[in-house]
């Protein structure tokens, strides 16, 4: 679950990242050439200044002589500026569609992955991973490859430029100036470890605060307020340090740089000095112009390594941040695509189920399922009771193809392992114990099952499910907007949104977990009333604790020891006489 | 901007040290005008000299030298300051957001979702320190160094000064200003979009089978992937603001510099200045608007900053539905618990409890069963004043709940609610959470009372294991187990339990309800449950009907 440095600093990490570059198209050789073009322009522009100066001041020529230089300048300026406009767009536009071709992909691989028992991904990291370790990518692409390029070419063909005014200047350039790379990977190296330590911390940090916001509530009734505080002071204040260790060392690197810009800086106007002084007598004949033009263009190439500097860390942070995404989501080059057919509905109106010896294991290796062998045949329905914790749930769950298995699962007489996803979703409808209640309407919520169900079927649906009950007393009836998680509903009232669901489809073969666990006993036999009507004709395992479920079975099974065991079976319910559970 | 004048109060610690960061950088930009400045000025008058080699060549070079290196250890040492400040700044940050939420629970407005929160404590804290850190250190930097420079100006060179004064004040004020107009819109929205976009993926992930089972994979991520193309487009327009406004500042210095350079040319030509006085104009010019170009890039992420300070300070500014007496009663040792009248309905309108009494005597079980959705779970939190009643009183010991202070009320009532939450954390941390103090024995027997104990024992790490996100290393009926031993665990006198049998099967059940009169015996239960009730139970047992409570008898 957690980055180890090796994972990030290891030679396949930056290879992926490179590969990414594909996803941006054009926009990001735009980005590359803007500031490329933009540097040559610098160069006539800082050529012509020092004329203008050179001319002014040294020659003693008057304003009107060289106002044409400054009109072209004033052109230059222009123009330099909106190549800054087209580069920095282009390389936004690159990052933004590598971002969300990245986001797309990883989250259908969330959706693609069937997760063994026992492994549930904690949602928090995985949300930081989408969102913040996608986001920690983008200035890569926008900003650290344009401005590595212009790092490798701009410095040495200034360097080149000045080579015909001045050769020793042009020379002071060259050598300084492919040093302070060097060096920066010197003190990069450290930084690159510090930065995964950090990109660890902030995902933990993340999977922290949303758990302990799931359980404030919790926390304030145990009178734990104060020390959850801390705890999360602590946290944070451990990422701080975390990141001011990865700060210190990436500013380490910047002033390396800057301490031989200063260096090439001073020492270009001291031998230019010493040069008019007579001082030095290399290259006597040099003007005021061109001294100046030596002056103007020594900031200017140590400018592009300033700008690689400045976006050095960006490598690092993208680095780590694909270590994240990797360890928490999934390879980037081997991530899954979910199906994306739509269910076939109405293609069977029920069908046998043929179970052979099913082994289901936890990822620690204890087995839930131990050689299970179950056959039910069409149309039948099928009540599995047990203790807590026996498996019944692992068994239905394998039987919706949602569990790796061992074993045979035979539907309609054809191996699971074959059946195409839109006839599976199509046939079999799966209410789990605790369905999920997304964000958005109860309308919207029923509707997962079939988001294009008319407003009419949804409302048939909700009453089947007796949702109208609690829906009508509200004014926005089931326009209601409903939080993640089902907040603002019981727990009966979430079993029931997720009950009318099932109403949306026309399955064969009805899976139910506990569907009416949460319901009050008036509220359940309505629900079973409408379940079982629903269900005739088609095939139905229903898993229940209740006795009150199990007699409206045909056949009542008990799972015991990994295996099931039938048990004598009883007669029908009487319709609207109070049940008693046994 | 008012947002973030919210967060005033909680920068005065750091005061200090983002002053420091400030003087620094200040330092940084002036060393940089100067080392320009200074090395025109020495080009130009060695260029023009004719004192050759008698020329004072100590004094200038010795200066080159010094504001290189000033530059050098002050940006150094800025940065290093800047960023401690702002990172302890969003730890504190973070403290006083967790804490301004508790009070606050449970949160009435649904818009405040579990996702949404997560981003604002994560992500929106983070933003904000691009408010101080990169907008407002630079930006003030900027224009201290810009009035510096334009003094000098009006010394040597007034007509220029006017120039130089108004491309500061352009590049510094007005085009930032702008910006933030135009960012502050969709930053907004980038903030919204991403929630939202969060809010999917956690939904996804914990919603997986149901998307799965109902073959919606498609559906879902074709959501996604709009929501993920509104953000880029919104990203895109963001940085293509930033990108226009950087543009503008660049040409605008440049042009600016030129200008700076016709005046100067035209009072040189009249003699008013001489060259190298020039030259060190131009060049200072030209290192002083290195400060301007910075600033507008952080302008345009300040508006995402602005969006965020301005979700922090809802939730921090959100009222407190629930408040404390301002002189609490000391909490009476009688604990007899008496409901009058009282009365309550949802904030939609629909009436729950009306008009309901009730009285419980210490150290009586009380068992209330009623339709789902008929108010159970309102009655327990009302006596936990999770919510106030509109009407009626509920009373312990004789006094008014709302007279005590919500921290003793707590501790004198454990709740098992519909959704306890287990914690990403072991088994034993996930129990301490109700009697830190206990010991391995304490929690054994109420992991036992919950009838957890034989599976704990065997897990390999036993108490030690760390159960998942949602408690998924645990089944379901487990999960709810251990939420009931953690209340069980509680010393508290009373103890509420909320549907405490769900997910469990009968026998379980059974062996539970038949043990709550023994496991807690000489404490006040009020148990809310569907689930029927064995024949011989000594409990007290009511049923909740039309907002009232009524002696159940059947």
């Amino acid at each position: 679950m957690t980055a180890t440095p090796d994972s990030a600093s290891s030679g396949t990490n930056p290879r992926k990242l490179m590969g990414l570059r594909r996803l941006a198209g054009p926009a990001l050789i735009i980005a590359i050439a803007a500031p490329l073009v933009s540097g040559a322009l610098l160069l006539v522009y800082a050529a012509l200044l020092a004329r203008t100066l050179g001319l002014s001041i040294e020659d003693g020529a008057p304003l009107s002589a060289v106002l044409p230089l400054i009109g072209i300048m004033v052109l230059i300026a222009l123009i330099r500026a909106l190549l800054g406009i087209v580069g920095e767009h282009a390389g936004a536009v690159g990052a933004e569609r590598i971002k969300e071709n990245l986001r797309n992909r990883l989250f259908g691989h969330l959706l693609a992955q069937r997760h063994p028992l026992g492994l549930k991904p904690a949602s928090g990291a995985i949300g930081a991973a989408l969102m913040e370790q996608v986001d920690g990518l983008e200035n890569f692409f926008a900003r650290y490859i344009p401005a590595m390029v212009a790092a490798a070419i701009l410095p040495v063909a200034f360097a080149v430029a000045l080579f015909p005014v001045d050769w020793i200047v042009a020379l002071l350039f060259l050598i300084t100036a492919p040093l302070i790379p060097l060096f920066m990977a010197l003190a990069g190296w450290g930084a690159q470890a510090a930065t995964d330590r950090q990109a660890t911390a902030l995902s933990r940090l993340s999977a922290y605060f949303a758990d302990r916001l799931r359980g404030l509530l919790t926390l304030k009734l145990f009178g734990r307020a104060d020390d959850a505080t801390r705890d999360v002071y602590a946290a944070s204040e451990d990422l701080r340090r975390r990141t001011q260790s990865v700060l210190r060392l990436a500013f380490l690197s910047s002033a390396v740089l800057e301490f031989f810009a200063a260096l090439g800086i001073a020492g270009v106007a001291l031998y230019v000095g010493l040069t008019y002084l007579g001082f030095l007598g290399i290259n006597p004949g040099l003007t005021l112009a061109s001294g100046m033009f030596a002056l103007i263009m020594a900031p200017e190439v140590y400018a592009p390594l300033r700008q690689l500097a400045a976006h050095y860390h960006d490598r690092a942070a993208a680095r780590s941040a694909l270590a994240e995404i990797d360890a928490i989501v999934a390879d980037i080059d081997h991530v899954s695509v979910p199906d994306r057919s739509e269910p076939a509905y109405g293609t069977l109106r029920a069908m046998p189920v043929h179970v052979q010896g099913l082994t289901v294991s936890t990822i620690d290796e204890t087995r839930i399922l131990d050689q299970l062998d179950l056959t039910i045949a069409a149309g039948e329905s099928v009540a599995i009771m047990g203790p807590s914790g026996s498996g019944k749930s692992t068994l239905v769950r394998a039987i919706a193809r949602l569990l790796p298995y061992e074993g045979t699962i035979d539907l309609d007489g054809k191996p699971l392992p074959d059946w195409d996803e839109a006839h599976l979703r199509g046939a079999v409808a799966f209410i789990a114990q605790k369905p999920r209640i997304f964000v958005g309407t109860i309308a919207d919520n029923i509707a997962l099952a079939n988001p294009t169900a008319p407003p009419e079927a949804i409302r048939l649906a909700a009453e089947e499910a007796g949702v109208a009950d609690f829906v009508n007393a509200l004014p926005e009836g089931l326009q209601t907007i409903v939080g993640e998680g089902g907040y603002g509903l019981s727990g009966g009232q979430a079993q029931r949104i997720g009950l009318a669901r099932l109403y949306l489809t026309d399955p064969a073969l009805i899976i139910l977990d506990e569907p009416t666990a949460q319901l009050d006993p008036a509220t359940e036999d309505q629900a079973l009333d409408a379940l079982f009507r629903f269900g005739e004709g088609r095939t139905m395992i229903v898993v229940t604790h209740s006795a009150t479920v199990a007699r409206r079975a045909g056949t009542v099974l008990r799972m015991a020891g990994g295996r099931l065991l039938p048990t004598p079976h009883r007669a029908p319910a009487q319709p609207g006489k109070k049940e008693h559970r046994a | 901007m008012k947002a973030l004048l919210f967060f005033a109060p909680l920068f005065k610690p750091h005061a200090l040290r983002l002053i420091l960061a400030l003087v620094l950088s200040l330092i940084t930009l002036a060393a940089g005008t100067a080392l320009l400045g200074v090395s025109g000025w020495f080009l130009t008058a060695t260029a023009l000299t004719a004192a050759g080699l008698s020329f004072n060549l100590f004094a200038p070079s010795s200066a080159v030298r010094g504001f290189s290196f000033i530059r050098i250890l002050s940006r150094y040492f800025e940065k290093l300051v800047g960023h401690d400040a702002t990172l302890k700044l969003l730890s504190d940050l973070r403290r006083w957001l967790f804490s301004a939420l508790f009070p606050r629970l449970p949160l009435t407005d649904r818009s405040l979702r579990h996702g949404d929160l997560v981003s604002r404590l994560t992500a929106d804290i983070d933003t904000l320190d691009t408010a101080f850190l990169l907008a407002v250190g630079p930006l003030a930097a900027a224009l201290v160094l810009g009035i510096a420079v334009s003094t000098g100006l009006f010394l040597v060179l007034p007509a220029a000064a006017w120039i130089y004064l108004a491309t500061i004040g352009t590049a510094v004020i007005l085009i930032p200003l702008l910006l933030a107009r135009v960012t502050n819109r969709i930053g907004g929205q980038c903030v919204e979009a991403s929630a939202d976009l969060r809010a999917q993926v956690l939904d996804s992930v914990a919603g997986h089978e149901d998307i799965v089972v109902f073959g919606q994979a498609g559906f879902i991520t074709r959501r996604f992937e709009a929501a993920t193309a509104t953000l880029a487009r919104l990203r895109r327009r963001q940085d293509l603001a930033t990108s226009v406004a950087a543009a503008v500042v660049q040409a605008l210095t440049a042009i600016a510099l030129l200008f700076i350079v016709v005046t100067g040319l035209d009072a040189l030509g009249r003699g008013s200045i001489d060259g190298p006085i020039l030259a060190a104009i131009v060049f200072a010019a030209l290192g002083s608007f290195e400060a301007t170009a910075v600033i507008v890039r952080s302008i345009g992420n300040l508006g995402t900053a602005l969006a965020s300070a301005e979700r922090l300070r809802q939730i921090a500014t959100a009222p407190i539905t629930v408040r404390d007496p301002a002189r609490p009663e000391p909490f009476p040792s009688d604990g007899t618990i008496v409901f009058e009248d009282v009365s309550f309905a949802y904030p939609s309108g629909a009436p729950v409890l009306s008009g309901l009494n009730l009285t419980i005597e210490p150290g009586e079980h009380i068992a209330i069963s009623g339709a789902s959705g008929v108010g159970k779970s309102s009655l327990l939190h009302l006596l936990l004043r999770l919510d106030d009643p509109q009407a009626g009183a509920i009373r312990i010991g004789g006094k008014d709940i709302r007279d005590l202070a919500q921290a003793e009320l707590h501790a004198h009532i454990a709740l098992l609610s519909q959704q306890s939450p287990v914690f990403l954390d072991t088994i034993r941390n996930n129990l301490l959470i109700a009697a830190p103090d206990a010991s391995d024995g304490e929690l054994f027997a109420a992991l036992g009372h919950a009838r957890l104990e034989a599976s704990v024992r065997g897990l390999p790490l036993g108490l030690d294991t760390v159960v998942g996100e949602t408690g998924a290393t645990l089944s379901v009926g487990q999960v709810r187990r251990l939420c009931l031993a953690r209340t069980l665990l509680s010393p508290a006198p009373v103890v509420l339990l909320d549907e405490p049998t769900s997910g469990l099967d009968r026998e379980t059940e059974l062996a539970f309800l038949i043990d709550i009169p023994k496991v807690l015996a000489g404490r006040t239960v009020i148990l809310a449950t569907h689930a029927q009730l064995p024949e011989d139970t000594p409990l007290r047992r009511m049923a909740l009907r039309g907002g009232v409570l009524i002696e159940d008898r059947s």
